[in-house]
């Protein structure tokens, strides 16, 4: 009996480091709940931030404006006959207005919040944020100058490539830059860790 | 007395590791496919977004005089239409369904690229996200239309809404249908996922 006693009690503690070990419930999914509200908490935030007149009119409006004129040099080293007016960029074939979501800054602030959140050494954050923005950019230079040679030469294709193709290309580009960041610097390595 | 073992509660372990090339390659073979696949639920995504809005909004007004209508010119259009305005000015606006729900592309092809997971848990987890998405998507066309109400009649919405209510459906409206729309899919396959970016429980991650 006494035996039994001690061998229950050598179970429950048993019992008790395997719980320690291996969380249960709610508590298993923890990091990935940190994550998910976290990034979902700086995304929502920083948008709204940028959406406020005096950030949207200091930093995002002359923000876009250089997206249009590296997408006007960049249509004119194509030959393309563009002129530039602030964020416009017409052509005799077309024009377009280049305005809040075709700057790249949904794709940027996505990759940013995610790369924040994620639990990652400072230094590897800092050159994935530096490296994907520099990425991001230059992908959406090129929707920038697609989307344009659409509209002037498909123009029955511009609708859907502008907000369905295009956008889930840029976006998918942000994800997957990520998922490459997390899985290939922002791990520690086996030997590091162990 | 030897007592039973509770059966264990705690998820099998999840392969470390996401193996990129692999991962890359199988989100280029998953892009086709889902894309047809969405292409031909479109139609019926779209009515089901028109009707399930319809009725969320009904919930915020009495009587009910909103109608969302596939558009005469473009039926991946929602036309949206009060009763109660007189009949020459009941159109009021409209906007692209489609633009709502293809997330759903990006959703599909990032569950579907994941490698080493067997298929009844992969398609589970991508039900569930897609569960979770469509839900969203409602919820957005609410916004969309409560939007169009509150910031873009002029003087009736002016006559309607308060100051703080064209902020709240003109910012929830844009936060919604910009980044979080556009993050949702991403967020989900994190929410499934991303035990297998992460230090193993006991690594550390500071470097």
């Amino acid at each position: 009996m006494a035996a039994e006693k001690q061998s229950a009690g050598a179970d429950k503690t048993q019992e008790r480091r395997t719980e320690g070990a291996a969380p249960t419930g709610w508590r298993a999914h923890r990091r990935e709940i940190t994550f998910v509200v976290l990034f979902l908490l700086l995304l929502a935030g920083s948008f709204t931030l940028l959406s406020w007149s005096p950030v949207n009119d200091g930093f995002v409006v002359p923000f876009t404006a250089g997206v249009a004129k590296v997408s006007g040099w960049a249509l004119d080293l194509i030959g393309q006959d563009v002129q530039m007016s602030g964020t416009i960029i017409r052509s005799p074939r077309f024009a377009v207005n280049i305005e809040n979501g075709c700057n790249g800054v949904e794709t940027m602030l996505i990759f940013l919040a995610a790369v924040i959140a994620f639990p990652a050494p400072w230094s590897a954050r800092l050159t994935g944020a530096v490296l994907g923005v520099v990425a991001i950019q230059l992908v959406n230079l090129v929707r920038v100058v697609a989307l344009f040679l659409t509209g002037a030469y498909f123009p029955d294709f511009f609708d859907a490539s502008h907000t369905v193709v295009w956008q889930t290309v840029v976006i998918l580009f942000g994800v997957l830059l990520w998922i490459f960041w997390a899985d290939r610097f922002a791990r520690p390595r086996r030997a590091e860790a162990a | 007395m030897p007592r039973k073992k509770k059966p264990s509660t705690t998820r099998p372990a999840e392969p470390r590791g996401l193996r990129f090339g692999v991962f890359l390659r199988n989100l280029l073979l998953a892009l086709v496919p889902v894309v047809l696949v969405w292409m031909f639920l479109t139609p019926f995504l779209d009515n089901f977004l028109r009707v399930a809005g319809e009725s969320l909004v009904h919930l915020t007004e009495s009587p009910d005089v909103t109608r969302l209508l596939p558009a005469a010119a473009d039926r991946h259009y929602a036309q949206v239409q009060r009763l109660d305005f007189p009949p020459a000015r009941r159109n009021v606006s409209n906007f692209r369904v489609t633009d709502v729900h293809f997330p759903f592309v990006l959703l599909g092809i990032l569950f579907l690229a994941v490698p080493e997971v067997p298929w009844r848990q992969r398609l589970s987890r991508l039900g569930w996200a897609a569960l979770a998405l469509l839900l969203f998507d409602v919820v957005l066309v609410l916004f969309w239309v409560k939007f169009i109400y509150a910031t873009q009649l002029g003087a009736w919405s002016l006559e309607h809404y308060g100051a703080f209510a064209r902020n709240f459906w003109g910012l929830g409206k844009h936060v919604l249908d910009l980044p979080i729309k556009l993050a949702l899919p991403f967020a989900l396959w994190v929410g499934f996922y991303l035990d297998r970016l992460l230090p193993g429980r006991g690594e550390s991650a500071a470097g």
